[in-house]
């Protein structure tokens, strides 16, 4: 299991719009990426439960991976949460 | 573990049962003509008609009543073959036929590996049996004498027959062997199966034999206190559905008592009347016999009926025009015919109480009928057909029918007087007594639909025919992948599922059925007598669904807001109009108010309260994103009336907002509602377009 903590940026959160590309990135990989937000965590997978999460700006969230391409999986999410959120 | 051996037993015994009601189906057709054929040949009852010119020996009317005999008693005596055969075609999952044909050949083999080997052991000598064998041990069935198994040895033909179709039907042979492989070689492999199964139960059936007398003669030696508890555990065992597993043995078997008629030794309570009925020299039935059966009569046709009118006046006065109906046919099907499950199921899950009431009064009614040497016979159930062929036409000296009359007004007071009482007294929810605003029995279609959400209109769109009770029925199981096998009895839908957790007990009630019991991997659905159509329709349904015709997840949902429907494509919101997020409509509104596009349950509302999170009840997970950009006003302007996880309705209010304001901010009021599991649908539609009010059908999933 790989995981990482990341201080959210963007404006908005994760809001519908960033939710939706953390969706998309997630599914490209075989492994179960799960965002936890003060004891809370959502399957990054499920885009109704991820914004359940209502991840603000400032907020702190740990990004855990799990599976057979985790090593990748984690290393490319962790640039798209600089890029995007 | 030991729950999950309970559940497998329970849906194994509950298929036996339920693979019995096919030939237990013939018998109240060969009990009339038994019923008919033996009373009008009879001499006694012939004379007492003043029927002797037209019916002696001799006349076409007496050869037909003697046919009529005969051939009904073909069915009795030879019950053992045709449950042999209903059971393997009960039990076999494929190849049923060949698992019927392999049962007929099982059945005659293994009777016959018996039959030679009482010859070799000495037991029968020229054909004719030995003096040293037990009476009643050796019969002769299809014209072999062999053991007396009764039923149980065709029972265990049929279920051996079964498994081996179910095991080896698609077994491979070496390509020399080919002919024989597969189907072929289940009849094959019966024959070898019943030469070591009978064989096997030459020794261990003579102690089995032994073991069901005495518990026979304990049973008849316990008198008018076993008399009452077999009626109590009878009727006890009926939510279970394994009350023809227990009475079988009295009816068919030594348990229920053995008798000698017209030299011939009859086993089980049932057979022997049978066998007296037909037998001219029967002076009277034997009251050993008739306690297994008799007993019915009061409660099914004085007592329930009283049950039923004490439910009537027991309801509300302006609910008592749709009770009365329903009360009335359920009363009068106990009375006509004997079927009571229709009727106990109205009380069974709304007032269990009740039902443990009627087990005891149903004990009580045998022990009376017993005391009172009350003999009237039955093929099936107890009701008033029974009542008039089995104790009215073969007379008051031989059945003592008319002591029942007394006992059936009697029956019927009790249970008006005791029923009422129980009533009102712990107010129990019996039919037209619900608290306001539920009807847990005759819920009409337009309620139906709405409960369930489904065949609302576009259901009709895939051009398939829809059927909405079997789509509940699959809602209310779990769906069509919990589904593992369909099947009926008199009044029951009986389904195996793979996770009987899965089951919603107030869905398959909103199908219209009575009741619902859940236990292990099996559920059974009380319908009453029409569950053999809501059965053929379930069949049908569940092919379509898998031929991939009809999709069972159809969903229709309504519009959320007074406005305009626009393409989501076309929303200005690269992040909708992409389909990143999914699939779905928006709306661009007119008014300031968001309504909730189908039942189910809030998941989310955000911080900003401009967005909604819900998942339907079929699945679907909407997101309902008031305005785009509108994250950003922080929540002004908005107004949530509902909270997470609470239960919504169509069409009920969910949020305002000031639509003039918000486009004063600079924001756009364009509403998406975005399918967030767009994966779990093969398609969606947009049945509506240009301006709509809310709750007009806007968009189907299926």
């Amino acid at each position: 299991m790989k995981s990482f903590t990341y201080t959210i940026t963007d404006e908005v959160g994760i809001h519908a719009r960033p939710a939706g590309l953390l969706v998309k990135e997630a599914k490209k990989y075989g492994s179960v990426v799960r965002i936890e937000k003060e004891g809370k965590s959502a399957e990054a997978g499920k885009l109704m439960a991820l914004m359940g999460l209502g991840v603000k700006k400032g907020d702190t969230v740990t990004v855990t991976v799990e599976g057979e391409d985790e090593e990748t999986a984690a290393e490319n999410l962790e640039i798209f949460f600089k890029n995007h959120l | 573990m030991k729950e999950k051996k309970s559940g497998q037993f329970f849906a194994a015994a509950q298929q036996i049962g339920k693979s019995l009601f096919l030939p237990i189906a013939v018998l109240p057709f060969a009990g009339l003509l038994l019923g008919v054929g033996s009373s009008f040949t009879n001499a006694t009852t012939i004379e007492a008609y003043g029927l002797s010119g037209i019916l002696h020996p001799g006349t076409v009317l007496f050869g037909l009543m003697r046919i009529f005999a005969d051939t009904g008693n073909a069915i009795f005596g030879n019950l053992p073959l045709i449950f042999a055969l209903a059971i393997a075609l009960g039990m076999s999952k494929r190849e049923k036929g060949v698992a019927v044909m392999s049962a007929g050949i099982f059945y005659i083999v293994m009777l016959m590996t018996i039959h030679s080997l009482l010859v070799l052991n000495g037991s029968i000598v020229d054909g004719v049996v030995s003096e040293t064998v037990k009476e009643g041990a050796i019969a002769e069935i299809l014209g072999m004498k062999t053991l007396q198994m009764g039923v149980f040895g065709g029972i265990i033909a049929g279920l051996l027959a079964a498994v081996l179709c179910n095991r080896f039907y698609k077994l491979q042979l070496p390509s020399a062997l080919s002919f024989f492989a597969g189907t072929r070689f289940v009849p094959i492999l019966s024959m070898a199966c019943a030469i070591l199964t009978g064989a096997v139960l030459y020794v261990i059936w003579p102690v089995i034999q032994n073991g069901i007398y005495s518990l026979g003669s304990l049973v008849q030696a316990s008198g008018y206190a076993g008399t009452f508890i077999y009626g109590c555990l009878e009727r006890a065992l009926i939510p279970f559905g394994l009350h023809h597993i227990f009475y079988m043995p009295f009816w068919q078997t030594g348990v229920g008592g053995t008798a000698l008629i017209d030299g011939v030794t009859v086993m089980g309570a049932q057979n022997i009347f049978f066998a007296e009925l037909a037998s001219p020299d029967t002076v009277r039935f034997s009251v050993d016999a008739c306690r297994f059966l008799t007993g019915k009569y009061p409660f099914m046709m004085g007592g329930l009926p009283g049950a039923a009118l004490a439910m009537y006046v027991t309801s509300k006065s302006e609910k008592k025009k749709e009770v009365g109906s329903l009360l009335f046919s359920v009363g009068l099907t106990s009375f006509l015919t004997g079927i009571t499950e229709p009727i106990e199921f109205t009380f069974l899950f709304l007032a269990p109480s009740l039902f443990a009431v009627h087990v005891v009064l149903a004990g009580l009614s045998f022990m009376t009928c017993h005391i009172l040497k009350i003999c009237v016979g039955t093929t099936f159930s107890d009701g008033l057909i029974d009542l008039v062929l089995y104790g009215i036409l073969p007379g008051q000296s031989k059945s003592n029918w008319i002591m029942l009359i007394p006992v059936l007004i009697v029956y019927f007071l009790l249970y008006f007087v005791l029923f009422r009482f129980f009533i009102l007294r712990w107010d129990l929810k019996t039919p037209g007594r619900e608290a306001e605003g539920e009807s847990a029995h005759l819920i009409s279609k337009e309620e139906y639909r709405k409960k369930t959400g489904v065949g609302m209109a576009g259901g009709q769109s895939s051009g398939a025919k829809s059927d909405e009770r079997s789509a509940a029925i699959l809602k209310g199981i779990g769906g069509i992948e919990n589904l593992i096998d369909i099947d009926c009895c008199a009044t029951r839908l009986r389904l195996t599922l793979a996770d009987s957790q899965k089951v919603d007990e107030a869905l398959l009630k909103a199908s219209g059925a009575s009741g619902v019991v859940v236990k292990g991997s099996g559920v059974q659905v009380i319908y009453g007598p029409s569950v053999t159509i809501v059965k053929s329709n379930l069949e049908e349904y569940v092919g379509q669904v898998q031929a991939g015709e009809m999709n069972e997840k159809s969903l229709t949902l309504g519009a959320y807001m007074k406005g305009r429907v626009i393409p989501l494509k076309e929303v200005k919101d690269d992040a909708f109009a992409s389909e990143a997020l999914g699939k779905g409509i928006a709306i661009e509104p007119s008014e300031g108010s968001l309504y909730a596009p189908a039942d189910g349950v809030i998941e989310t509302i955000f911080d900003t309260k401009h967005a909604i999170g819900m998942t339907a009840d079929d699945g679907a997970e909407l997101l309902l994103h008031i305005g785009i950009d509108t994250v950003k006003l922080g929540g002004k302007y908005f107004e949530t009336l509902v909270l997470p996880e609470q239960r919504v309705k169509k069409g009920e209010l969910l949020a305002n907002f000031d639509p003039d304001a918000i486009r004063a901010e600079g924001y756009l009021c364009t509403t998406p509602m975005i399918v967030c599991n767009t994966d779990d649908f093969k398609e969606m539609e947009t049945v509506s377009e240009g301006n709509v009010d809310p709750g007009q059908d806007i968009l189907v999933l299926k």
